[in-house]
């Protein structure tokens, strides 16, 4: 632990260094920094990852384009050919073989002490994952959703803040500029008093029937992948399709929250409250061993009278994005730079010095790094990820209870209906627990 | 003044009976068959079963004679009936019937079109008005436009050619296009039909015609590549036709009558057709995209059924009575005294011995947040058990967190 503070207070106090030495390039000889030009690995960001599927490694893919400032060390995955080829990924970038490699995360956090941790797993994990790797103090780079229940959300803020570290939350459509650009004019009125949100978020998968039981492939090792969640025999679904079972996510409405409702809630200031009340219903697989929601179609009121309506994309005009409608107009923001508005000049408006500007970054990943160095918070900060998640998680339990749910959005509970509040948590497969943060 | 009363008494009674009588009264239809190039002596009984099943229909088949026999003397009394279905392709009705038929529904009865019936007389220039599109070789360009969807547009298209082709049968997915219509709403927007052959390049005169659902034709299938109409509506001065280009039978009835999907589409456009509403409620089986749905009877399975099936459930065979529970608990919306029935019955069956070990454990995922005090007891025991320990804990932990 002393070692790990001494070096965490190193990297801070070089951040001042770091930045002189940008400034002046012209006078600092480049023989002083390592080689060609990066940083001296002392003074790079020593990250590791849990987690090298397809998002896990994308992540490392954009952590691995910051060379310079970050220093890949260790990896950590269940499925020993994710892991080589995540440890390969490495070992490229540092020219060398050194990289450590793990099977299991507890090993990981005992023995890493590192500045950073990237993070992708089901969402299942994210629970005990991220609170136990928040107890290391490891500062965190975290994918969305941050939970798979509101009460494993609660924990995962809890130990973030206890434990005063970085996080970053992987909802990387912020560093987006019409995202941002689209959320700003919301905030400071462009479109007048908002008094309606509509998301869309992708359809549902096609199913694939109940393939039948076989054997467990050797690299994987499938009773840590299942971990918390309940056992059950392998049917080949496992990495990436997880997302299509509700023992591991809530399908793409869970797996999509963490970008248009969490866009949604930062246009209309809404990132660190919840609705008031949520009813909807959802369209459920009959045949097959997928069972998330194809189609969902939820309505969240909200104590200042905003309603969000959260749909998949086929059921609204405008599909994928955030639309927020309010007095003057509306603005619709997707992903393709899309940024479109009732009147075209609402677009061209300027945001004045002394209005609201929404924090910019141009990088998700370089603004975790940059985060680091200067303890600031990052622009996806983990308090902001469990608001948007919650909206989701909430019309997952209207959905499921077919029910109204009125939710207290200060207590963070379900209001009369005792019921509903056993799905805010899911019971963790001995011996799993959340540990204390 | 006792006695102004008492028949004041014996009125309100009458009056509170009336809307009963109304109810118990079915719609009468008369399905007309006999002719076409499909299998009509296991469509139209399948069609028949399917409306009488309601409780809100009472259908009779008349068959014609046969292709090339004098069928002069085919003069059903359409006065009769609400409602009817449509199921024949073949040669021309006396115009003394023809003109019954249109006096029928300029009047307000009901008609459906069903598949083959599509493709039916090219040349009754009023029967083209009523059925909006149509297919068959002896259809062109003098019957009206090609009508499709293109990228969520619809598409007039006047280009010269031949009507109607399909390709292989397949399982396709249907897209709703209008979800306020009565027949449609509610619907999922997407849902997968059990295989069927998908009717190609309608056209006709879709005058006073909504398309209220498409379905791609897959060229991977011998399809047009057109997002082609399925489901459509045509008004008819009075009277209101439904227009189903689904349910093309194989064997019996086959997938594509056994579709949930085209059962409760075509009993609620049906309904429709007679009284303008639609009464039915979403069929809890409905298909969503994700997977097609097969019925062995055209029944939507019942509670009890569900129940009794569940105690050798085995999912590879099918998930239905477990997702059927799911739904029928979904849609008791909190109702305390029917969630207490369903778990009175999951916990019969949970208790069976002969319940498969599959069944139970996903019962106790149910109860574990829809139970109440009445389910731990019988939990309690099953957690000795090393086989449903796990998840019995899980329903446990949840039970008694309060």
């Amino acid at each position: 632990m002393t070692k790990k503070s001494t070096r965490r207070a190193f990297v801070k106090r070089s951040a001042t260094a770091v930045a002189g030495a940008v400034v002046l390039p012209q006078i600092i000889p480049s023989s002083v920094f390592g080689m060609g030009g990066k940083l001296p690995p002392s003074d790079r960001i020593v990250i590791g990852a849990i987690g090298t599927g397809s998002q896990g490694s994308s992540n490392m893919r954009d952590f691995l384009r910051l060379k310079d400032q970050v220093q890949f060390v260790a990896v950590c995955d269940v499925d020993s050919l994710h892991l080589e080829r995540a440890a390969d990924m490495v070992n490229k970038a540092n020219s060398n073989s050194d990289c450590r490699t793990y099977n299991d995360y507890r090993e990981f956090l005992e023995k890493e002490k590192l500045d950073a941790v990237s993070i992708a797993l089901p969402d299942h994990w994210h629970g005990i994952i991220y609170s136990e790797a928040a107890n290391t103090k490891m500062h965190i780079y975290g994918e969305k959703p941050i939970c798979r229940t509101i009460e494993d959300g609660k924990i995962i803020v809890k130990a973030v803040k206890n434990n005063d570290i970085i996080w970053q939350t992987g909802s990387w459509q912020r560093s987006q500029p019409n995202f941002h650009r689209g959320a700003e004019l919301v905030i400071n009125g462009r479109i007048g008093k908002i008094n309606y949100i509509e998301v869309g978020l992708p359809d549902g998968n096609k199913g694939i029937g109940t393939p039948p039981i076989q054997d467990v492939p050797p690299e994987l090792e499938w009773d840590m992948w299942l971990g918390p969640a309940l056992k059950v025999p392998y049917r080949g679904v496992s990495h990436w399709d997880w997302r299509w079972i509700l023992d591991y996510s809530g399908g793409q409405l869970t797996d999509w929250a963490g970008h248009h409702i969490d866009i949604a809630n930062w246009g209309a200031g809404l990132e660190h409250t919840g609705p008031v009340e949520i009813s909807g219903e959802g369209v459920y697989p009959v045949e097959g061993i997928y069972d998330v929601p194809v189609e969902y179609d939820f309505r969240c009121k909200y104590a200042n009278d905003i309603e969000m309506r959260v749909a998949n994309a086929s059921r609204l005009i405008n599909g994928m994005g955030t639309t927020w409608y309010g007095e003057l107009g509306w603005i619709h923001t997707n992903r393709g730079n899309r940024l479109i508005a009732s009147d075209s000049e609402i677009l061209q408006e300027v945001i004045g010095e002394n209005e609201i500007h929404l924090y910019k970054s141009e990088n998700h990943w370089q603004n975790f790094i940059d985060c680091i160095r200067s303890g600031n918070q990052t622009i996806a900060p983990v308090d902001v990820a469990y608001r948007a998640i919650s909206v989701a998680l909430l019309g997952e339990i209207a959905m499921t209870t077919g029910e109204t749910i009125k939710w207290d959005p200060e207590k963070e509970e379900i209001i009369g209906n005792p019921r509903a509040a056993r799905l805010l948590s899911r019971p963790y497969r001995k011996p799993w627990t959340l540990p204390n943060v | 003044m006792k006695k102004q009363y008492f028949i004041l008494l014996i009125l309100a009674g009458l009056l509170t009976l009336l809307p009963a009588c109304r109810n118990n009264r079915k719609f009468r239809t008369l399905i007309i068959t006999g002719q076409g190039d499909h299998d009509w002596q296991a469509s139209s009984p399948a069609l028949k079963e399917i409306l009488n099943q309601t409780g809100m229909f009472s259908a009779r088949i008349i068959v014609t004679p046969e292709k090339g026999e004098d069928i002069s003397d085919f003069n059903p009394d359409f006065t009769r009936y609400r409602l009817v279905v449509l199921d024949y392709n073949g040669d021309s009705w006396s115009e003394e019937t023809k003109t019954a038929f249109i006096e029928y529904v300029r009047n307000g009865g009901g008609v459906v079109v069903y598949g083959e019936a599509g493709n039916a007389f090219p040349g009754w220039k009023e029967y083209n008005y009523m059925i909006g599109l149509g297919g068959g070789e002896a259809r062109d360009e003098n019957n009206g436009p090609y009508v499709y969807f293109r990228r969520n547009e619809m598409v007039i298209d006047t280009s010269a050619g031949t009507a109607g082709s399909h390709g292989e049968r397949y399982e396709f997915e249907i897209r709703t296009r209008i979800t306020d219509h009565p027949i449609t709403s509610g619907l999922p927007v997407r849902w997968l039909h059990g295989s069927d052959i998908l009717s190609n390049r309608l056209r006709g005169p879709a005058i006073k015609m909504d398309i209220l659902a498409t379905a791609f034709a897959n060229p991977k299938y011998g399809g047009s590549g057109r997002d082609e109409p399925v489901l459509m509506t045509i008004s008819y001065e009075k009277g209101r036709i439904f227009h189903t280009t689904l349910g093309y039978p194989y064997e019996d009835s086959g997938p594509a009558m056994q579709c949930p999907g085209f059962i409760s589409t075509f009993r609620r456009g049906a309904e429709w057709a007679v009284t303008g509403n639609v009464t039915q409620p979403v069929p809890r089986d409905f298909p969503s995209a994700a997977a097609v749905v097969i019925r062995d009877d055209f029944r939507e399975i019942s509670i009890s059924e569900a129940m009794e099936n569940l105690a050798d459930y085995n999912m590879s065979k099918s998930t239905k009575y477990f997702t059927t529970l799911q739904s029928y608990i979904r849609q008791a919306g909190g109702d305390e005294k029917t969630l207490l029935k369903y778990e009175k019955m999951m916990v019969k069956v949970l208790v069976n011995d002969e319940t498969t070990v599959e069944a139970k454990k996903l019962l106790l995922r149910e109860l574990s947040w829809m139970g109440s005090d009445y389910c731990i007891s019988a939990i309690e025991d099953l957690a000795e058990n090393n086989e449903l320990k796990d998840e019995a804990e899980f329903a446990l932990e949840r039970l008694k967190a309060e």
